[in-house]
C-alpha cells in the first residue's frame, strides 16, 4: 500500500554537527526560532546557515529588526571562514526593517517580508530580532497573527524562516507554541569554565537528538558536537565479533592473552602512575602496519615529549609517522569539549583507517568532562562505535592506589565496557619498587592467570616468562621467607636468581 | 541657499548619523527608508544630491538610480552609492550607473562630507 503522505524536503543548515542533531536538517516551509541571550551566537548561527545555503545554490534574505548596522555585522562575519562576499547581494540580500517596524508596525514588516521573499525568490529567510516584533505588538493576539502570516508566506514560497530572539520570554509565549521548531543556544557555567550548549527544544515532524549538545564558536563559525552517547545510541554497523587476535607488541603478553587481544575489542590497561602504561602503548602502537594503521591518542604528553620518550626506549615513531602507519594526536584536557575529542578521535580513525588505537588515558576524559556522571555512558558509546569500526582499542586508566594490591577502577562501570582488562601494579619491597603485570579478564577466552614481573629498559618492556619472580616478590612482601635478590633495572634481560 | 541632500537607507542608525553630519556641514537633509520611498520624496521635492544605500527593501539602490535616469526631472541629479559590498562587485552586477561616487560602509564622518563636496564640485565643472 502506498503512503498518502508526502515526505517534506529537508534543508540542511550546513552548521557542522547540527544537522546530525536535527536528524537531517530543517523542513522546507517551516518557521524556526533560534533563541539565546546576547552573545549566545544567534547572529553567527543565522549567517552561517545563509552562507551555506547560498553556497549550495539557494537564495537567502536576511532581515534585521535590530538597530545594529549590517555593514558592522558583515565586518564581523568577514572574520569567519564561512564568509564569502561573492553571493552578496545577488543570492544573499541584507535589509533592515527596524524603522519600518517603528513606523508601520507589524503589518509593515509583514508586507516587507512578503514582498522581499518573493522578489528575491528566497528559500531561506532570517528575521533577526523577533523580540522587537513581540515588543511592538499591541497584544499576544497581534503577535500570534504575525507568526501565523509569516508561516503562511513560508509555506507558499517554500522557504525556511529562521527567527532569532533573546531567550528571556517564557516557553509558553505564543511564538513557541506556533512555530515548527525551536533551538536554544545557551552557556553553562561549570566552575570557572563556560561551555556553550545547543538544545533542540522542539522539532515538528522529526525526531532530533535529545539533550544539550556542546558547541563552540571558532574562526570556522559554529561547530556543534552531538552528545556521543545519543549520537551513537545505536552503533553504526553491527558488531560482528571477528574472532581474530591482534598483537600487543609484547610476545609474552600475547601468550598470556591466549594469542593477543581479541580484534575489535576494548582493553582497559589499569595501573598507577609510573607503572609503564604508556610504554605498553608504545609497543602496541609501533606494531602498526600499512594494513593496520595505529593512532596514539594522548592527553598528557605532547607529540614531541612522546617522541623523545619513545626514542629513549628504542622506538622509532618518526619513521612510522612518515610512513603514515602511525598518527599521534594530542588533546590537552584543559578547556576542551568531551564530544569534540570523541569526534576528533573518530575522524582520525576514519581518515587513516585506524585499526589499533591507544588512548592515554581515561583521566583526560575525566578532566575534560563538565558533567562527570556522563562518563560511563559516553565511554560506552565511544567504545561501541570504535568496536563496530573494527578498531582494537587499549585505553589506560589510573588506579587510585599507587602501591599495593588494592585496585580501584577510575570510573564506575568501566569493567563492563572493557572486554579485556590488564593490570599493572607497583609493589614495594624493602627499598625498591617492582612492576607486576596480570590479565584480569579476556572476552570469551582463556588466559594465563599468573602474575608476571616486568622490566622497563633500553628496549622497552620485557615480561618474565614465568610467574616465579612475581610469586617471590609477593610472598616475601606478605611475610614468606626472603628468597629474592635485588637487581638493578637496566634492560629487558631476565633477572638472575 | 543651502543645498539639499536626500539620504536613502533602510538602516536606522546610518540615516540618523548622516542626517546629523550633513546638517552640521550646512546641507538641508531629507530622508527615506527605501528606494520606493526615496522616489516619492524626490517627486515631492527635487534634491541636489542623493546618497543611497545598495541593499534596501522594495527597491534597491541600483534600481532606484535606473528609475531616476529614466525620469527627465531626476536624471541629472548626482548620486553617491553607499555600500558594504565591494564597489567592483556592484558595478559588475549593475553596470554603469553613472555614479558621482562610492562610499564604503562603515565610513567616517569626514569621508561623507568630502564625498558630498566632491560630487558638488564635479557637478559645477
Amino acid at each position: 500500500m502506498s503512503s498518502s503522505s508526502v515526505e517534506l524536503a529537508r534543508l540542511p543548515t550546513g552548521i557542522p554537527g547540527l544537522d546530525a542533531v536535527l536528524c537531517g536538517g530543517l523542513f522546507q516551509g517551516g518557521v524556526y526560532i533560534v533563541r539565546g541571550e546576547p552573545g549566545a551566537g544567534k547572529t553567527i548561527f543565522a549567517n552561517q546557515a545563509c552562507f551555506h545555503h547560498v553556497g549550495t545554490g539557494g537564495r537567502a534574505l536576511y532581515v534585521t529588526l535590530l538597530a545594529e548596522s549590517h555593514s558592522r555585522m558583515l565586518q564581523h562575519m568577514a572574520t569567519l571562514r564561512f564568509f564569502d562576499p561573492a553571493p552578496i547581494p545577488a543570492a544573499l540580500y541584507y535589509i533592515s526593517a527596524f524603522r519600518i517596524l517603528e513606523e508601520d508596525g507589524l503589518k509593515g514588516v509583514l508586507d516587507l517580508l512578503r514582498q522581499e521573499i518573493a522578489r528575491h525568490r528566497a528559500s531561506l529567510v532570517v528575521v533577526d530580532g523577533l523580540l522587537a516584533v513581540a515588543e511592538s505588538s499591541a497584544s499576544d493576539r497581534e503577535f500570534r497573527k504575525f507568526i501565523h502570516e509569516l508561516q503562511g508566506y513560508a509555506v507558499l514560497e517554500g522557504c525556511v524562516a529562521l527567527l532569532t530572539t533573546n531567550g528571556n520570554r517564557s516557553a509558553y509565549h505564543p511564538e513557541y507554541t506556533m512555530v515548527d521548531g525551536m533551538i536554544t543556544l545557551a552557556r553553562a557555567h561549570v566552575g570557572a569554565r563556560t561551555e556553550r550548549q545547543l538544545e533542540v527544544d522542539k522539532l515538528r515532524g522529526s525526531e532530533s537528538l535529545p539533550g544539550r549538545h556542546a558547541f563552540e564558536i571558532t574562526g570556522a563559525g559554529i561547530t556543534v558536537y552531538p552528545r556521543t552517547e545519543t549520537l551513537f545510541a545505536r552503533p553504526s554497523p553491527d558488531d560482528k565479533g571477528r574472532g581474530q587476535r591482534v598483537t600487543t607488541g609484547l610476545p609474552e603478553l600475547d601468550r598470556m592473552l591466549g594469542g593477543g587481544i581479541p580484534a575489535a575489542t576494548a582493553t582497559l590497561l589499569l595501573g598507577p602512575p609510573g607503572a609503564g602504561k604508556t610504554v605498553v602503548g608504545l609497543h602496541y602502537a609501533c606494531c602498526a602496519a600499512a594494513a593496520e594503521p595505529a593512532l596514539f591518542f594522548t592527553f598528557y604528553e605532547t607529540p614531541d615529549r612522546l617522541r623523545m620518550k619513545a626514542q629513549s626506549l628504542g622506538f622509532d615513531l618518526d619513521r612510522l609517522i612518515a610512513e603514515e602507519r602511525l598518527e599521534v594526536a594530542w588533546a590537552p584536557p584543559a578547556e576542551n569539549l568531551l564530544d569534540a575529542i570523541a569526534q576528533r578521535m573518530l575522524s582520525a580513525v576514519d581518515r587513516k583507517g585506524v585499526r589499533r588505537l591507544f588512548i592515554d588515558g581515561l583521566g583526560g576524559f575525566e578532566e575534560t568532562a563538565t558533567h562527570g556522571a556522563r562518563l560511563p555512558q559516553f565511554f560506552g558509546a565511544l567504545i561501541n562505535e570504535l568496536r563496530t569500526r573494527n578498531v582494537t582499542t587499549i585505553f589506560t586508566g589510573e588506579t587510585r592506589v599507587m602501591i599495593g594490591s588494592e585496585v580501584v577502577s577510575p570510573i564506575a562501570g568501566l569493567s563492563i565496557i572493557a572486554e579485556n582488562i590488564i593490570l599493572l601494579r607497583l609493589v614495594e619491597l624493602r627499598s625498591r619498587l617492582y612492576r607486576l603485570l596480570s590479565v584480569l579478564k579476556i572476552r570469551d577466552s582463556d588466559f594465563d592467570v599468573s602474575l608476571r614481573e616486568f622490566h622497563i629498559g633500553r628496549h622497552g618492556i620485557a615480561i618474565d616468562a614465568t610467574g616465579d619472580s612475581a610469586e617471590a616478590i609477593l610472598g616475601e612482601r606478605d611475610g614468606d621467607r626472603p628468597r629474592r635478590r635485588v637487581r638493578a633495572e637496566t634492560g629487558p634481560d631476565r633477572p638472575k636468581r | 541657499m543651502s543645498r539639499t541632500v536626500l539620504v536613502i537607507d533602510d538602516e536606522f542608525g546610518i540615516v540618523e548619523v548622516l542626517e546629523t553630519i550633513l546638517a552640521d556641514a550646512g546641507y538641508e537633509v531629507m530622508t527615506a527608508l527605501h528606494g520606493r520611498q526615496g522616489l516619492k520624496r524626490m517627486a515631492e521635492r527635487r534634491p541636489d544630491l542623493v546618497l543611497v544605500d545598495y541593499m534596501m527593501p522594495f527597491l534597491n539602490g541600483a534600481d532606484l538610480i535606473r528609475a531616476m535616469r529614466k525620469d527627465p526631472a531626476l536624471a541629472d541629479i548626482p548620486v553617491i552609492l553607499m555600500t558594504s559590498l565591494d564597489p567592483r562587485a556592484v558595478t559588475e552586477i549593475d553596470g554603469d550607473l553613472g555614479l558621482a561616487g562610492f562610499l564604503m560602509k562603515p565610513f567616517r564622518a569626514a569621508a561623507i562630507t568630502e564625498a558630498v563636496a566632491r560630487a558638488f564640485r564635479r557637478q559645477q565643472r
